[in-house]
């Protein structure tokens, strides 16, 4: 029997939760994210 | 001369009344009318329901603000507008009841231009026994917001003394909006009850109308992801497993009892819910004004649909939930009916549903309304301020669109407040309203609609917290920022 409560639903790797809070990776993302909204923003106004 | 009114001082009406200030004459007046004389930043309220912010942290006073812009400010609610003056004044004008004035007193505010911008009305009536008045509580205004922080650590109290509590957060009707805001509050409070350490005594139950997870009013959203279009529903359920957070959807919740929430579901099921805390977002309506003509007929079923949002200049022809189109949508939010009234934000009413419609067996309906998030309301609070000015200045017509199925919103959930251990989940999406037409077969733009949770999201939520009150509160350089 699974030992997951939900056994059918998409988990995070161990890797990808570690990478959420990684803070030199979170920097990059920091940038990359800002940089998107802002071009969200542009396209939008 | 000419007078731009505009009713309501949140994110649509403060919006445009501080640009069409910047960019009219000063022969010209602005006025807003507001019953409530401060202004708040109300994504933050997540913060002050789970007890991270005092409710001035998100707020801050109006009036010294105005003065120093030139901007009146009318302390009140608007009841009622005359769009043709009355028999012996053919002025338009708004009536008034002043805040804290006597019973049944009222204010004439004459106006050229009026922008509608008075958001929702929160109908906890809808369901017996929502709300701060009734067994649950909410986070759609700063003193709810406080009340649910107040009650939240009363629970966390009793679990340190050893009890169980079961939280129960999500909306309290099937009809009900801002299912984001209820995910943020439910994330935000998990991560607390960890931080707090007593994360194990708490059951966690998310409880929503929506058909499947991740919908938010928006019919969802798909992603690219490690090659594949993944729909927000894996996403959200992967998230919600993870957190520990169980889910009910396609459920309308009929009636709140202390400790219990009595819910029926799609499928015909009516089913009881304990609830130790229960943080149920209401269903939203019109303020519910009225208009007359000069004669004093009443013009509401005119100006307004019977869900008391004003009509604009969307297609309101009732049709078939597969037939609508993008551009069903309104661009100008000018009135039909009047070419210098304009509706912004929540106010206006938007032409139907984006997530598809269902009824219950019992024949409640069960399905997200559309949200008016903050991006798209302020957006269009700026391009209704520019048109009126420019109508103004002599032009005949709107000048300045923005349709919320050709506008794109940047949005932040936040999923737990630290500046080392928090995350947030970072969204764009592009258009707001899908268009199956021109985005065959998903409805929006898959370069341009993208997730992701981390760190560097609750950062950008910090920043913008700080970043939209400074520009509410119009300090030097406040245009320069984004809406
Ligand atoms: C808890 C919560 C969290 C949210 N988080 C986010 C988020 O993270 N990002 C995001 O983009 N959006 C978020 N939203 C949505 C966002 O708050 C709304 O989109 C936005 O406030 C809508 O702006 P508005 O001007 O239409 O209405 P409001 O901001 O509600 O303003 C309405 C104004 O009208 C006034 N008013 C009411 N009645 C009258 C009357 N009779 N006469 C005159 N004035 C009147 C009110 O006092 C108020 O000043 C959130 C909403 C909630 C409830």
């Amino acid at each position: 029997m699974s030992g997951l409560k939900h056994p059918y639903v998409t988990s995070p790797t161990r890797w990808t939760v570690f990478l959420r809070t990684f803070l030199p990776w979170q920097l990059w993302r920091f940038v990359r994210i800002n940089l998107k909204m802002i071009g969200i923003i542009r396209r939008s106004h | 001369m000419s007078r731009v009114v505009v009713l309501g001082a949140g994110v649509s009406g403060h919006t445009a009344a501080a640009f069409a200030r910047k960019w009219l004459g000063r022969s010209d007046t602005v006025t807003v009318v507001s019953p409530k004389d401060y202004y708040n930043w109300i994504p933050s309220n997540i913060w002050v329901g789970v007890g991270l912010m005092r409710p001035e942290q998100v707020t801050f006073p109006l009036k010294p603000v105005y003065q120093r812009h030139g901007i009146e400010f009318v302390h009140g609610a608007a009841r009622a507008i005359h769009p043709e003056g009355s028999s012996d004044d053919p002025t338009p004008h708004v009536i008034v009841t002043p805040t804290g004035g006597a019973s049944g007193a009222t204010v004439k505010v004459p106006y050229d231009y009026l922008i509608n911008a008075t958001g929702p009305r929160l109908r906890f009536d809808r369901t017996p026994g929502l709300g701060p008045e009734g067994h649950s509580h909410s986070v759609c205004t700063e003193d709810h917001a406080a009340g649910a922080a107040r009650a939240l650590a009363e629970s966390v109290e009793r679990m340190k003394r050893g009890e169980r509590q079961q939280f129960v957060v999500g909306v309290g009707h099937g009809t009900c909006t801002c299912e984001g805001a209820a995910f943020e509050y439910i994330v935000n409070l998990e991560f607390e009850l960890r931080s707090r350490g007593v994360r194990d005594k708490a059951d966690i139950l998310w409880l929503t109308n929506e058909y499947e997870l991740g919908d938010f009013g928006m019919g969802g959203m798909h992603f690219e992801v490690g090659g594949y279009v993944t729909p927000s529903s894996v996403f959200n359920a992967s998230l919600f497993a993870e957190r520990g957070i169980e889910w009910v959807t396609r459920a309308h919740v009929r009636q709140v009892d202390p400790g219990l929430i009595h819910y029926e579901t799609l499928d015909g099921a009516v089913r009881e819910q304990r609830a130790d805390f229960a943080m149920l977002l209401p269903p939203f309506s019109g303020v519910g004004l009225k208009a007359f003509d000069r004669n004093g007929g009443d013009i509401t079923a005119s100006l307004f649909q019977p869900n008391e949002f004003m009509k604009v200049d969307a297609d309101y022809r009732p049709k078939p939930y597969e037939d609508w189109r993008a551009g069903d949508w309104p661009r100008t939010y000018q009135s039909p009916v009047y070419r210098n009234l304009f509706a912004v934000g929540i106010a206006f009413a938007p032409p139907h549903a984006i997530s598809r419609p269902f009824t219950s067996p019992s024949g409640a309906a069960i399905a997200p309304a559309p949200p008016r998030t903050g991006m798209p309301s302020a957006m269009i609070g700026k391009a209704v301020a520019r048109s009126v000015v420019d109508m103004i200045r002599g032009a005949e017509a709107p000048t300045r669109t923005a349709s919320m199925a050709e506008m794109g919103a940047a949005c932040v959930a936040s999923a737990g407040a630290n500046p080392l251990t928090g995350t947030a989940a970072s969204m764009t999406v592009f258009p707001i309203v899908p268009d199956f037409d021109r985005y065959a077969p998903y409805g929006r733009d898959l370069k341009r609609t993208f997730g992701e949770i981390g760190l560097a999201g609750h950062w950008i939520k910090i920043i913008l917290h700080h970043l939209f009150l400074y520009k509410a509160r119009l300090r030097p350089g406040w245009s320069l920022i984004p809406e």
